[in-house]
């Protein structure tokens, strides 16, 4: 649907009036019903939203986009909507490739980067931050205290604190401190029909069912969250870097089990397929062809000492130093792929998943073999980069030029559902930090079970009229 | 050592050639001819989000550096007509570089979206608050059109001193300053009397005729003094002759510096025991990201013997004071005011003496009633040299 079909819309009647509403509030340059912001906020990262955006077609514009500057505004964002029955869209970076925030029924989305305060609280390792703070000016701002949060995700520069817990993200060093839903201890949140809900930031709690968990990867379908407590460190003292190769992608991902159940928790472990491998170490010689691990252990200068000698006593394979590493480092935020790929008709994209160890080596396979016979598949690859004592997540990456008389979307489709299938059937959950949004939904079924009867009937509860991103989740 | 894209022939080597010939096919294309700079950043996640003061200030989608780029993309298509309010958040651009250092393509954003502005131009789709420095620049040579009652300086020397239409019209003390230093250096300054602008404010909205013509007239000047060095108190200005001109085929012979990299050269030490600590410092974007002088501003400064307070956003991450651009302190008042607020709280959380070296950045925080003292770098050498 081109821009000036999808500007025709049918019944516009309670939304008009819930924009009217909310404009006797907000200045002119905090409501808007412009084209050009209405087109910008018609995405989100979601490939498939990309290729709408290249081939000029619009079919998820919302009415209007709003920016609320503190909790009062958006308490009266959601009790106009929910008054008017008008969805709302909460909206952080538009990093997530899911299309989590992509407003597919019309209504407002609410853009909560104008709401960005933090305060740093040393002594108690807490820091407070509104939902449109940006991650790395968080993180460069506890850094400059002496302090690290530790969630360092690739999307690090564009996200937002609220994307984070929203999307229930996790960083590059979360093997050690984790990921977010450890990392929260309170949150606000504006829920339907306009209330404001604190959970405050205990060091732990045992007041019943931890109903913070219900706002982490809700993905703005249970409120819209305008304030997080989260847990920070000490910058660490001490940074380890270790790197090897190993023959065989058993080797290195055993070696990190093992390493794992001794109780080391290096901050950082990459495991490159021998694909991966050559995609991102293409300049070192010996390491090409073969299984890279990326390993940085950080903290206590003692402790940290301790990791290395578990690492250096487990891992199966040949030491290759620092220089891996610092390439790693280097290189970690060059996100290139969808600007060279995308225009050129290339479909590309990501899917992250976890498993147990037991099943880890069989997911992989599983995986890439689902993926790689499909007609127009150029390659599929994976690295793992998140690990527990438990298990393992792996990163697949594909990409692929769909056959003639195919259409990119439908391509694309085939290969998610393909791998999804893989996946379930491989032991695994569909889904390992990037969320569910409107991408993955239809598997969340099988995933969840009866879980998800049970989602349902909470989101029913919480927002009886669904204009929280209804449409997302499945919801 | 194995080639960049060595592994995904490999990959593609086991594929028949039915698959793989399209996609060869696209991409060998794709490498030679595109895709243009603006699609690319178009389909980037804003990987410069954090460093661009307009994104994180007005923190709108709309006027992030890749969503700039999607809106141009989208009038480049005809999805979006030529107009004021569409042109809008491209003109919400402060021109300040930061984009560039964070972007696995080096893109500058302002760049990639010239052409658009220099379109709407051209069609004459002028927002009226660019009309008057259109014209004042036109007919007077300055943005500022007449500038009155302005003190001589001697008209030859071996420096030819660029004084800036800001410092012409709004500082004039701080011209005396700056010929004062360069003499107590060793240089013997002079002005043109006839200086227009550098025609930067023109590049900056697009008007690239008036840019060119500005550029014409100054390039001309500047070689007719056949002075061998030029030293300029506005980075902008400094960039404009050093980077700009050559692009537009005005090459000026002499060397031109701007006054922090003139006096980074000389051996200057300062009689500032008293002061130590006093100062924060606050670096212009484009002498950090235009001209490429990363961390000069604090090197002078050390290097001369005075302890300065480090900002918080210093060397690459310098935050523009919000004026930077020409376009959006003229369309936004009140954004260009916030950035300005947001980096003058981070400098006075460190001291209420700021040292800077660009007019437009001295002026905008001075504007704020702030409370705080800025001083041109060439004040600070003047009172302790």
């Amino acid at each position: 649907m081109g821009l000036k079909e999808a500007m025709k819309r049918k019944d516009t009647g309670m939304v008009d009036k819930v924009i009217d509403k909310l404009s006797k509030s907000f200045e002119d340059d905090r409501i808007s019903t412009r084209d050009t912001d209405l087109i910008s906020y018609s995405h989100d990262y979601w490939p498939i939203s990309l290729h709408w955006m290249l081939e000029d077609k619009f079919p998820s514009l919302p009415n209007a986009v709003i920016w609320p500057q503190n909790k009062e505004e958006v308490k009266e964002i959601v009790k106009w909507c929910y008054k008017g029955d008008v969805p709302i869209y909460p909206y952080g970076g538009g990093s997530g490739v899911l299309g989590a925030a992509v407003p597919e029924r019309g209504g407002i989305v609410v853009d909560l980067k104008k709401m960005r305060s933090l305060d740093i609280d040393g002594d108690n390792l807490l820091v407070k931050a509104e939902s449109g703070l940006n991650g790395y000016y968080l993180e460069s701002r506890l850094n400059d205290e002496g302090y690290t949060m530790g969630n360092i995700p690739q999307s690090l520069y564009p996200s937002t604190v609220g994307g984070w817990v929203g999307t229930k993200a996790t960083g590059q060093f979360s093997t050690k401190y984790g990921g977010i839903e450890e990392m929260l201890k309170g949150i606000e949140m504006v829920v339907p029909p306009g209330k404001i809900l604190k959970l405050k930031p205990h060091p732990r709690t045992s007041t019943g069912p931890d109903l913070r968990e219900l706002f982490v990867g809700a993905e703005g379908t249970m409120g819209i969250m305008t304030k997080g407590w989260f847990k920070i460190w000490p910058h660490p003292e001490n940074r380890i870097k270790l790197s090897f190769i190993s023959e065989r992608l058993e080797d290195a991902v055993e070696s990190v089990r093992k390493i794992m159940r001794r109780g080391a928790k290096p901050a950082v472990i990459r495991i490159y397929d021998k694909t991966e491998t050559k995609r991102h170490f293409y300049e070192y010689e010996e390491i090409y062809n073969k299984i890279a691990t990326v390993i940085i252990i950080e903290g206590d200068e003692e402790i940290t000492e301790a990791e290395r000698s578990i690492v250096e006593e487990e891992f199966v394979g040949e030491y290759k130093g620092e220089e891996p590493v610092d390439h790693w480092l280097e290189t970690r935020f060059n996100v290139k792929e969808a600007s060279e790929f995308v225009p050129m008709g290339v479909v590309f994209d990501t899917i992250e998943v976890a498993v147990n160890w037991s099943k880890a080596e069989g997911l992989y396979h599983n995986v890439i073999e689902a993926i790689k016979p499909i007609k127009g598949v150029l390659f599929a690859s994976a690295h793992a980069s998140h690990f527990y004592p438990q298990g393992i997540c792996f990163y697949f990456t594909f990409a692929g030029a769909p056959p003639r008389k195919k259409d990119p979307e439908s391509f694309y489709q085939q290969v998610w559902s393909e791998a999804m299938k893989a996946v379930l059937e491989s032991g695994g959950t569909i889904s390992h930090h990037h969320g569910v949004g409107r991408q993955r939904k239809d598997w969340l079924k099988e995933e969840l079970g009866e879980g998800l009867e049970m989602l349902k009937k909470i989101k029913e509860k919480v927002d009886k009229k669904n204009i929280m991103n209804p449409g997302n989740l499945g919801l | 050592m194995p080639g960049k894209w060595d592994w995904l022939k490999d990959e593609l080597s086991g594929l028949s050639m039915l698959t793989k010939l399209p996609t060869m096919t696209k991409f060998l294309k794709g490498k030679i001819s595109g895709p243009a700079d603006m699609t690319k950043c178009s389909m980037c996640p804003n990987m410069c989000r954090h460093a661009c003061p307009i994104s994180i200030v007005d923190g709108k989608e709309t006027t992030s550096p890749a969503g700039k780029s999607r809106i141009g993309m989208m009038i480049e298509n005809d999805v979006l007509s030529l107009n004021q309010e569409n042109l809008f958040p491209i003109y919400m651009c402060l021109s300040c570089g930061c984009c560039e250092n964070w972007c696995p393509f080096n893109f500058s954003v302002s760049e990639i979206l010239r052409p658009i502005k220099k379109r709407a131009i051209e069609k004459t789709i002028i927002y009226e608050e660019f009309a008057d420095l259109f014209d004042d620049l036109r007919q007077k040579g300055t943005i500022y059109g007449e500038i009155e009652d302005e003190k001589n300086f001697s008209e030859s020397g071996d420096v030819l001193y660029l004084r800036g239409c800001e410092f012409r019209e709004e500082a004039s003390e701080v011209i005396d300053k700056t010929m004062a230093v360069l003499d107590k250096v060793g240089s013997d300054p002079f002005v043109l009397s006839d200086e227009e602008c550098c025609g930067i404010p023109a590049y900056n909205a697009g008007n690239i005729g008036l840019f060119k013509k500005l550029s014409e007239t100054m390039s001309k000047k500047i070689s007719e003094t056949g002075a061998e060095k030029v030293v300029t108190s506005c980075p902008s200005c400094a960039y404009a002759y050093k980077e700009l001109y050559p692009k537009f085929d005005q090459n000026i012979d002499a060397e031109i510096s701007h006054i922090v990299e003139f006096l980074e050269k000389k051996e200057v030490k300062l009689d500032i025991e008293a002061v130590q600590d006093q100062f924060t410092y606050h670096e212009p974007c484009k002498l950090v990201n235009g001209l490429g002088k990363k961390d000069s501003m604090r090197n002078l400064l050390e290097r001369s013997g005075l302890k300065v307070k480090k900002p918080r956003r210093h060397g690459e991450e310098t935050f523009c004071c919000g004026s930077g651009g020409t376009t959006v302190p003229r369309l936004n008042e009140e954004l260009s005011s916030e950035i300005a607020q947001e980096r003058i709280q981070e400098l006075k959380k460190l001291s209420d003496d700021i040292i800077t070296s660009c007019p437009t950045c001295k002026q905008t925080f001075e504007s704020l009633d702030e409370g705080v003292q800025v001083h041109d770098v060439a004040e600070i050498f003047d009172r302790f040299l």
